[in-house]
């Protein structure tokens, strides 16, 4: 791009300068102009079949559509004059034409473009008298409902499908005033990415069954947050309504995901609202496990593990805090960390460079390994006789139930009771990812932030917090207040992680030093 | 020590009690034979209530006696003491309807902005102001509570005259 000529403009009476090639509509969004638009889509193929950006350009013959018209040199562009307000005041009143207005049962009222464009610059009521036309709602198979009389038919859905997802099911049936969005013969919206096309859809049309009546937007809170489902660490928002996730959206990032997010994550937000969360610190006693405030855990954890060899078994989907944090834990002990794989399917979008649904499903895996944490199907393999254990949030299988009974201590750092786990001498209940701030670094080594999107259950702490006091009660100084702390500790012990820090990483992330080299995919 | 109070001599017409007396006698005769009538005798007696009026609330139904909400989550977002809770949920055949709708009558204020949002009509204010309950609980009005009442609504406004002109 640094080659390509500027092209200077005039929009809304803002001098722009912009590469050759670009549209009217990126251009004004470069100077804060929001042109109203329904069929672009920066993620897309442009196909200016909405006719919703018309903009008035000086000495143009007519209005040009701002999405599929580029930029030309001393050209003035005019968004919102009468010409044009007239023009998309128009264009909106046949949208409506045939649409139900059902906005008090439609799950898009509150963040539909049609909605909030119809109050700026619509008209306050319909001309039209006649019966409007009606088709029966329609199962798209996946995750996805299709309410075609919401429909303005703005075709970002079948773009997705097909330029993006490169697994065409989708397609305009039907012509005039009876079109709508059908699917081809035999087909359904399976792909592992098709849900991107209900955050596509300016209106409520095509709608997430999951999410389908369960709240208002207006209702939600939003976080930004990074995707756990696999080691792409796609950006999301967390949308929570009562300190209860009902749904993740993915945040644009260009480095990352672009704008898209695969089913797998999208639908993995209901362990994050678990009823059955560890609550309080306990230490087992004669009578079984004993609730005890935290000093008294804290003490006791230290005493069972004080001397010996300490084997830290943690879930690669901890933050790279809790990790680090870890780390030290096991290496002034002489022990080590080690983590089991999770994989699945690999799920690529093909119309977005190297993103996937990663075979590899834990979420900061890359950050165990360059912490120092061994990744195999047999975590505990390296347990030796007499050695104490440090579970940290992880899954015990019967296999590791049975090499546990060689540990000479078990204490669990733990969101959850894993089941199958024989004995905890300490139980430390910790935050999940939602409750705590932290980072995470994705299979290409890019670190990212991820945010507090709910409040911790019972006494649980942050896991950093818990580690952080564990790791001082066994001697191990570490004076650390805040996430942002223990992550500046990191930065200064290991060269990968140099020069980064909470501040720096900002909501976009930034690479580890020699990133994509050695990535597991 | 005197210390010169001023006594001023008033003629006897202005000092004499007889006639204010008589004044007040005649006042008391004119309502023995022509009384005016202040007191209500309630409960017997009601005055009648303005037409908006707005009292406890009453969800109004359709015809096969459902509640007519959608579920759609103005009233709780307008309300000012944030009294109504609702969770929306979906029967049978796909429609959304209030899994729970409950108003708090203890908290609301009485403003009437839930009928004023309310884009099915379903949720009312009443003119009705008989309240009473053995508990603070029963203040809390769920929605069958809140559909089994039968006062009339509040008229927000002329239906003849909307815009008050």
């Amino acid at each position: 791009m640094a080659d390509t000529p500027l092209v200077n403009l005039t929009i809304e009476g803002r001098p722009v300068s912009v590469p050759a090639g670009t549209s009217i509509l990126e251009a004004a969004k470069t100077v804060g102009v929001l042109i109203p638009h329904y069929c672009y889509h920066p993620g897309l193929p442009v196909a200016g079949v909405c006719r919703m950006c018309l903009v008035d350009v000086e000495k143009a013959p007519k209005l040009a559509p701002a999405c599929a018209t580029a930029v030309a040199e001393g050209q003035v562009v005019h968004v919102h004059d009468e010409k044009a307000r007239e023009a998309r005041k128009g264009v909106l009143e046949m949208l409506l034409i045939n649409h139900p207005l059902d906005c008090p049962i439609c799950d898009q009222a509150g963040e539909c473009e049609l909605q909030d464009y119809t109050y700026q610059e619509g008209r306050a009521d319909s001309r039209y008298r006649e019966p409007k036309r009606f088709n029966p709602v329609e199962d798209f198979g996946g995750d996805v409902m299709y309410v075609p009389n919401r429909c303005i038919l703005c075709t970002r859905c079948v773009r997705f499908m097909e330029d993006v997802a490169h697994d065409a099911v989708l397609n305009v049936s039907e012509r005039g005033d009876r079109a709508l969005i059908g699917k081809f013969e035999g087909k359904d919206l399976t792909h592992a990415w098709a849900g991107n096309v209900v955050d596509l859809c300016p209106v409520g049309a095509l709608l997430s069954k999951d999410f389908l009546n369960k709240a208002r937007s207006w209702e939600l809170d939003r976080t930004a947050s990074v995707c756990t489902g696999c080691s792409q660490g796609c950006n999301i928002i967390v949308e929570t309504r009562d300190n209860t996730v009902v749904r993740l959206r993915p945040r644009s990032n260009a480095a990352v995901n672009e704008f898209f997010m695969c089913d797998h994550g999208r639908l993995n937000y209901r362990w994050m609202n678990r009823g059955d969360r560890l609550e309080s610190p306990s230490i087992l006693g004669a009578a079984g496990q004993q609730v005890v405030d935290w000093d008294v855990a804290l003490a006791g954890a230290a005493r069972v593990l004080k001397g010996k060899r300490i084997l830290v078994l943690a879930s690669s989907n901890l933050s790279n805090e809790a990790m680090f944090v870890l780390s030290r834990i096991a290496k002034a002990s002489g022990g080590a960390g080690a983590s089991r794989m999770v994989t699945g399917v690999e799920a690529p979008l093909p119309g977005v460079e190297d993103l996937a649904l990663r075979a590899d499903r834990t979420a900061n895996g890359r950050g165990a390994e360059l912490l120092g944490f061994t990744r195999s199907d047999a975590p505990l393999s390296g347990l030796a006789q007499g050695d104490a254990v440090i579970v940290a949030d992880h899954d015990i299988t019967p296999d590791d139930a049975a090499l546990l009974a060689k540990a000479s201590a078990v204490v669990l750092v733990s969101t959850v009771m894993p089941a199958g786990l024989p004995r905890a001498d300490v139980v430390l209940p910790i935050c999940n990812y939602l409750e705590e701030e932290g980072t995470l670094t994705n299979l290409r080594g890019h670190v990212q932030r991820f945010l507090q999107a709910r409040a911790a259950p019972g006494m649980a702490r942050p896991s950093w917090f818990v580690l952080a006091d564990l790791a001082n009660a066994l001697g191990e100084r570490m004076d650390v207040l805040t996430a942002g702390q223990v992550f500046a500790l990191l930065a200064s012990s290991h060269p990968d992680f140099a020069g980064l820090s909470h501040e720096a990483l900002g909501l976009r992330g930034r690479p580890v030093a020699g990133a994509t080299a050695g990535a597991t995919s | 020590m005197a210390i010169g109070v001023k006594v001023v001599e008033r003629p006897i017409e202005e000092t004499s009690y007889v006639r204010a007396t008589l004044s007040g006698m005649g006042n008391t005769l004119r309502h023995l034979v022509r009384p005016h009538k202040v007191t209500t005798q309630y409960p017997e007696e009601r005055e009648p209530l303005s037409r908006r009026w707005r009292g406890t609330h009453r969800m109004l139904t359709t015809e096969d006696g459902k509640a007519k909400c959608v579920a759609c989550g103005l009233c709780p977002t307008v309300c000012p003491a944030n009294c109504i809770k609702l969770v929306p949920g979906e029967d049978e055949q796909g429609n959304r309807y209030p899994l729970v709708f409950e108003i708090d009558e203890f908290r609301c204020i009485f403003c009437g902005y839930c009928q004023e949002v309310c884009p099915e009509e379903a949720i009312h204010v009443g003119r009705h102001y008989e309240n009473s309950e053995y508990s603070r609980d029963g203040f809390v009005y769920d929605l069958e509570r809140l559909t089994a009442q039968t006062h009339p609504v509040c008229e927000m406004w002329d239906p003849a005259d909307p815009r008050g002109e």
